[in-house]
């Protein structure tokens, strides 16, 4: 679910089920309808037409995957939803859950449950949070684990322990590093393998596994058109969609793609950009680099004060090429492979060069969430790559997903004075 | 550093290839006090091991010809900064898949002969099957040699051992380093400091019969020698030794390393396992739930402790192993 944009919808539902939460509520058909009732209310104000396209995508498959309507795979942020919705499989994104579970504010108690589990606080809270789900039994029985190797090595750890604790296969996919286009066949060998596992579940043949997979394909490429149309929009001046908002994107990205919901998504989205059309004066553009602190606003409220508007973002953009409905498992592994995250460093310095370049910002921010050896790892050598490209970039240390772990003062005071020296 | 010294990190580092290809490979262990040195380059939540050999390389003269895995994110970041920092010198950085079956063998073998590729075109010659063959029998002879010296060998001064093979030099053992007295456990963990946490668990009394370490005894662990008529198969075959040896945690196979582990500890004669890790280490952060929940089941004790690499507060650890050894000699 496309986390804090629908905080008015979240605050209701807390406010009706908190006291009770408990994870029989979320197999109850009555939650479901409840919550489906209230995201067609007046309480659900969206900023977006399309924003409500995807809340009721996610209600949707995470009533369905609750409720066992059809078999559940569980993905890290890499794996490519096509595959799944193809064959007929409910794909579930844990993280996404976790950013959630974390701008509904209830992070630290499942947190806590990971840390008694014996998961060290120098794990990725994204993961810790979703474990400590799992452990209290409050997530969607997965039929099958899926894992990518990228973007970083927590999902592929953290799902192996969700094998045993669910007794449940795990597929890892390796996807090779860049530069070994004859490698490709292994990967699409390794999607196909993963393909037949989901066949198996949902019951399909090898003609609707391959039926399904070029109808999703063929969404996936209609959606791809309209988020290119949206990025066009989005590069004018003072574009209307601020990339605050649009950062909960990335559950769209990672997990409607695929699906008619996605197709609609971005279109809505490009209709609405283009009738809404931009508004002045000119603000300071900036990119924005890994993912936000969920549960906090006050960050984005001192851009806003200082006029300072996120441009583009690192996880929000399409980085693969129109696929070939006819050949599914190389068109997925050659997307797969096309990803910024996979590989050396200097792939996703280039990725953010570029984003920074097309998008014109005057200046960057990297979020370095504690315990993500990927991204505060690379963010030296991200720092020095912008810097030569003229961009100044600010790395301001948090956690995305602990709310304990977020220190307002030092976090605001070094921000207002990168956006003082920025004017 | 030599002209001809390759260096390298990840215990799945073909030392076979760069021998044949007429490097010397020479383990790096970094320099565990001087971390701080690599803060520009490796954010502070990373490995430190990862950022001690930074910290080093940054303190020595060039070249820097360095042969990386990508094993896990810490290894691709310190190849990543490496690479950045010494253009001039030689870097590779070689893929490993997680899984061990046919596929991850396949896998493996063909990134062997990308990096021979790479290292033959460096060195501006060609490697021919008897190269190969030559060098993977000189490796097995010091494998086996490690573990003739080992013989009797525990704790700090097995774990010396394995670091003086890796780093291709003989090991100084002295006559006092056969010790036969203290607890006997199995140590189990990714890379540990043998003068800083190794030395603190012998004081507590601990008899390390089996380290299961990647500056340990798990790199000495492949049984049977390499053969093959020509390159391909060479290349597959040692890529078959190389996942065959006990796995490290980063592996998919976890299954088969639990079963392995446990094996070694009642082979072994231990009482206990201690686990201990270099902290910032996500391989073994999350492994831990799921191995203390196996050992359980087996009955095995097990103990976990964490190390910053130089250990120089892991006296503070003494009073918890001691009780933990006090219980499982009880
Ligand atoms: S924040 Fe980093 S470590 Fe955590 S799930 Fe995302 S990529 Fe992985
Ligand atoms: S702990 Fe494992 S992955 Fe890390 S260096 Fe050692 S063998 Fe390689």
């Amino acid at each position: 679910m496309s986390a804090e944009r629908e905080n008015g919808l979240l605050e209701a539902i807390k406010e009706r089920y908190l006291e009770k939460l408990s994870p029989e509520i979320f197999r109850s058909r009555l939650f479901w309808k409840t919550v489906e009732g209230l995201a067609r209310s007046p309480l659900n104000r969206p900023q977006w037409k399309a924003d409500r396209v995807s809340l009721s995508h996610f209600i949707r498959s995470t009533r369905d995957a609750y409720l066992g309507k059809a078999p559940v795979v569980w993905c890290n942020l890499l794996v490519p939803s096509e595959l799944v919705h193809g064959l007929g499989c409910l794909p579930f994104y844990p993280e996404m859950a976790a950013a959630v579970v974390a701008s509904a504010g209830l992070a630290p108690r499942f947190i806590d449950r990971a840390v008694e589990e014996e998961f060290s606080s120098d794990a990725c809270s994204y993961h810790r949070c979703l474990l400590g789900c799992a452990v209290e039994g409050f997530l969607p029985r997965p039929d099958l684990l899926l894992s990518v190797n990228y973007p970083c090595d927590s999902a592929v750890l953290s799902f192996a322990f969700l094998s045993e604790l669910y007794g449940v296969p795990h597929l890892v996919v390796d996807v090779p590093l860049p530069g070994r286009e004859e490698d490709l066949p292994l990967l699409a060998g390794q999607l196909e393998e993963a393909a037949s596992e989901m066949a198996r579940l949902s019951g399909r043949d090898r003609e609707g596994m391959l039926r399904g997979l070029a109808e999703s394909i063929e969404l996936s490429n209609r959606a791809l058109s309209y988020l290119r149309r949206v990025e066009e929009m989005r590069k004018r001046d003072d574009c209307t969609l601020d990339g605050k908002d649009a950062m909960g994107n990335v559950s769209v990205l990672a997990g409607c793609m695929g699906s008619e919901a996605g197709v609609e998504f971005y279109r809505l989205l490009a209709e609405e950009l283009r009738e809404r059309g931009c508004r002045g004066p000119r603000s300071l553009r900036l990119m924005w680099m890994h993912l936000k602190p969920w549960y906090a606003q006050s960050i984005f409220q001192s851009l806003e004060r200082h006029g300072a508007r996120l441009v583009c973002e690192e996880y929000t953009h399409a980085t693969w090429e129109p696929m070939d409905p006819g050949d599914p498992f190389v068109s997925l592994a050659a997307k797969l492979e096309s990803h910024f995250l996979v590989g050396p460093a200097e792939r996703r310095a280039a990725h953010l060069a570029r984003l920074a370049e097309e998008y014109r910002v005057d200046g960057a921010i990297h979020f370095n969430h504690w315990g993500c050896r990927q991204s505060c790892g690379g963010a030296p050598l991200v720092k020095r790559a912008l810097q030569e490209k003229g961009v100044p970039v600010l790395i301001i240390d948090g956690d995305c997903v602990d709310q304990r772990e977020y220190q307002e003062g030092q976090i605001s005071t070094r921000l207002e004075a990168f956006l003082e020296s920025l004017r | 550093m030599a002209d001809r010294d390759m260096a390298w990190f990840c215990a799945y580092t073909p030392v076979e290839l760069i021998r044949a290809a007429g490097f010397r490979p020479v383990r790096r262990f970094g320099d565990p006090h001087g971390l701080e040195a690599a803060d520009t380059y490796l954010h502070p939540a990373l490995c430190p091991y990862v950022r001690a050999c930074l910290a080093q390389a940054l303190d020595q003269a060039p070249p820097h010809h360095a042969m990386f895995v990508n094993c896990c994110d810490g290894m691709r970041r310190l190849h990543d900064a490496w690479k950045a920092l010494f253009p001039e010198s030689f870097a590779f950085l070689m893929d490993l898949p997680r899984r061990t079956d046919e596929r991850g063998r396949e896998a493996l073998g063909r990134e062997f002969a990308r990096l021979l590729g790479a290292l033959e075109e460096f060195a501006g010659r060609r490697v021919t099957p008897d190269d190969l063959l030559r060098a993977c029998r000189e490796e097995r002879e010091l494998q086996l040699a490690y573990r003739r010296t080992v013989e009797g060998l525990w704790g700090a001064a097995r774990v010396a051992a394995a670091q003086a093979a890796q780093e291709d030099r003989a090991p100084a053992v002295e006559a006092a380093d056969h010790v036969s007295t203290g607890v006997p456990v199995l140590l189990s963990g990714n890379l540990l400091n043998p003068r800083g946490l190794l030395s603190i668990l012998e004081r507590a009394g601990a008899r390390v019969v089996w380290a299961d370490l990647c500056n340990g005894d798990r790199p000495f662990t492949a049984e049977a020698p390499v053969t093959g008529a020509d390159r391909p198969r060479i290349l597959r075959e040692l890529a078959a030794r190389y996942l065959e040896r006990h796995p490290c945690a980063r592996m998919a196979d976890g299954e088969r390393r639990y079963r392995l582990l446990v094996e070694r500890a009642r082979e072994c004669g231990a009482l206990g396992v201690i686990y201990a890790s270099l902290k910032f280490c996500d391989s073994y952060l999350y492994d831990f739930p799921r191995l203390r929940e196996r050992l359980r089941r087996e009955e095995i004790p097990v103990l976990r402790l964490e190390s910053d690499y130089a250990d120089g507060h892991a006296g503070q650890l003494l009073t918890r192993v001691e009780a933990f050894l006090e219980m499982i000699a009880g």
